[in-house]
């Protein structure tokens, strides 16, 4: 970069050099920190929606539960009061006393289930983020890829069926949650590029010493004229407001730290396919700044 | 008896949702597709229409939409997890529904909204009764009429009756 005959004019001496490297670096801290805080923003949405219909119908059956305690304790009260037991039998029956049991089974088996669902979702979305995880570290791809899709699950299913076409894979060393990170905005940017209902193809392959992962759409494609412009920052296509056009900008970088590479081949009208390709690097570990 | 349709992909939701509205001794058909509820409309004069808005294939508005053409008296009602803008503006401009619910929901709200839908869907249904009954009557009307012009034009001043002074009526055509 130093070298470059346009920038002569400019002075830059290596301490100049380190300086700016270093602000550069700090920059790219910041960018990859508010995209992944953006990532975060546009999944509570999501989130939201998949947690609101459980707790929908837990909340609602609680309040059903509580109508039908009512019942149930008026039935027990009667036991010590009632002077007959045709008298009980009539409370039984008007309180549709066989309905309430099996009823009250179900009501607390679907409420569990909900519960477990909100459970599943909240650890999901932590794996996901793994909060402060900033190291290389031996991870499985594949359970990454599967936790990014429960993640975004909710907001892809209106839109797409995912096909999973997984190889078999050795662990990778990475940054899972930045990989994770990755796979969402092609995930995302794949769904946002399908009108109507599609497909969205998630395929990999092992290959001597790196793995490939394919995220394919059958979207509307990425014209000619955009096409080499994809992974510039805020290059974006959405209305103003919707995109900041960072996201494959921030993936290509994730990828770069990485010593791996992201590419694109898209077809105007068919679809779009994005592969990332990542050194598998086990022995390597003097890259891991 | 008063019908109401319920359209939601989440199983669940609409258990607890028919535990809660059959208790207020409505009957309640649960459809957890837009096909089988969208059969299901021309099975049955549902009075309250509830769809979840975010669904497989098609969404809830656009659902509620068909809906209002093939029964246009049933009042339609979105009760969604997905609250934002959007979608309320799209409900309330293109199926005009008459209430737009948020998940999670309070029972009596629920409750209380589809009551009010189900005395609108009645108003209405009265409104159209009442209509048909005057129109019937001013055909009758009509028809009367008409008879009477006809009459009138074979002989001149028979739907007429002439009086005396005294108010006796005279018959013949002397006057
Ligand atoms: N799978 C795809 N199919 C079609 N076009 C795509 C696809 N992925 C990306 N693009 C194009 O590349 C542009 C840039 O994508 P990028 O992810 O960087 O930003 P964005 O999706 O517009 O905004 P953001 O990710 O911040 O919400 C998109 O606006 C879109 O035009
Ligand atoms: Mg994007």
């Amino acid at each position: 970069m130093s070298g470059d005959p346009i920038m002569t004019d400019v002075p830059n001496s290596p301490a100049d050099d380190t300086a700016l490297n270093e602000q550069l670096e700090r920059v790219n801290r910041q960018l990859l920190q508010s995209e992944k805080m953006a990532a975060i923003g546009q999944l509570a949405a999501g989130v939201a929606h998949e947690i609101n219909n459980p707790i929908g119908y837990v909340y609602s059956n609680l309040q059903s539960l509580d109508r039908y305690l009512v019942d149930m304790f008026r039935l027990t009260d009667a036991i010590g009061s009632a002077s007959t037991q045709e008298e009980l039998e009539e409370l039984k029956q008007s309180i549709d006393y066989e309905f309430l049991r099996g009823d009250l089974e179900d009501l607390v088996a679907e409420s569990r289930e909900g519960i477990e669902r909100v459970k599943t979702i909240i650890t999901t979305l932590m794996d996901f983020t793994h909060a402060d995880e900033e190291e290389f570290k031996l991870a499985d791809i594949h359970w990454g890829i599967n936790t990014t899709l429960s993640v975004i699950n909710n907001e892809i299913k209106y839109k797409a069926e995912v096909v999973k076409d997984f190889g078999d894979l050795p662990l990778v060393s990475c940054i899972i949650s930045q990989i994770n990170q990755v796979i969402l905005n092609l995930l995302a940017n794949a769904a946002h590029s399908i009108e109507g209902f599609g497909k969205i193809i998630v395929r990999t392959r092992h290959e001597s010493n790196y793995v490939v992962i394919d995220v394919e759409d059958t979207g509307k494609g990425i014209s000619q004229e955009h096409i080499n412009k994809v992974f510039d920052p805020f290059f974006t296509t959405k209305p103003i407001g919707e995109g900041t056009g960072l996201g494959l900008s921030l993936s290509f970088s994730i990828v770069e730290k990485h010593n791996g590479r992201i590419d694109v081949t898209s077809t105007p009208g068919k679809g779009t396919c994005f592969r990332i390709i990542l050194p598998i690097g086990t022995s390597d570990t003097g890259r891991c700044s | 008896m008063i019908k109401i349709q319920l359209v939601d992909d989440e199983p669940n939701i609409l258990k607890a949702l028919k535990r809660l509205l059959k208790a207020q001794g409505w009957e309640v058909d649960a459809y957890d597709n837009v096909d089988d509820a969208l059969g299901g409309l021309l099975a049955h004069d549902y009075a309250v229409i509830v769809s979840d808005y975010l669904m497989p294939a098609v969404d809830g508005v656009t659902y509620l939409q068909f809906a209002k053409q093939r029964r246009p008296d049933a009042m339609r009602l979105v009760l969604t997890a997905h609250g934002d803008r959007q979608s309320v503006i799209k409900a309330i401009n293109q199926a005009e529904v008459y209430r737009y619910l948020t998940k999670p929901w309070n029972d009596y709200e629920i409750v209380a909204a589809i009551q009010s839908a189900v005395e609108l869907h009645q108003l209405v249904r009265e409104n159209h009764r009442l209509l048909q009954t005057v129109a019937t009557q001013k055909a009758m009307l009509q028809a009367r009429e008409q008879e009477l012009q006809r009459l009138e034009a074979e002989h001149p001043g028979i739907t007429q009756v002439l009086r005396d002074t005294e108010g006796s009526i005279l018959v013949g055509d002397d006057s």
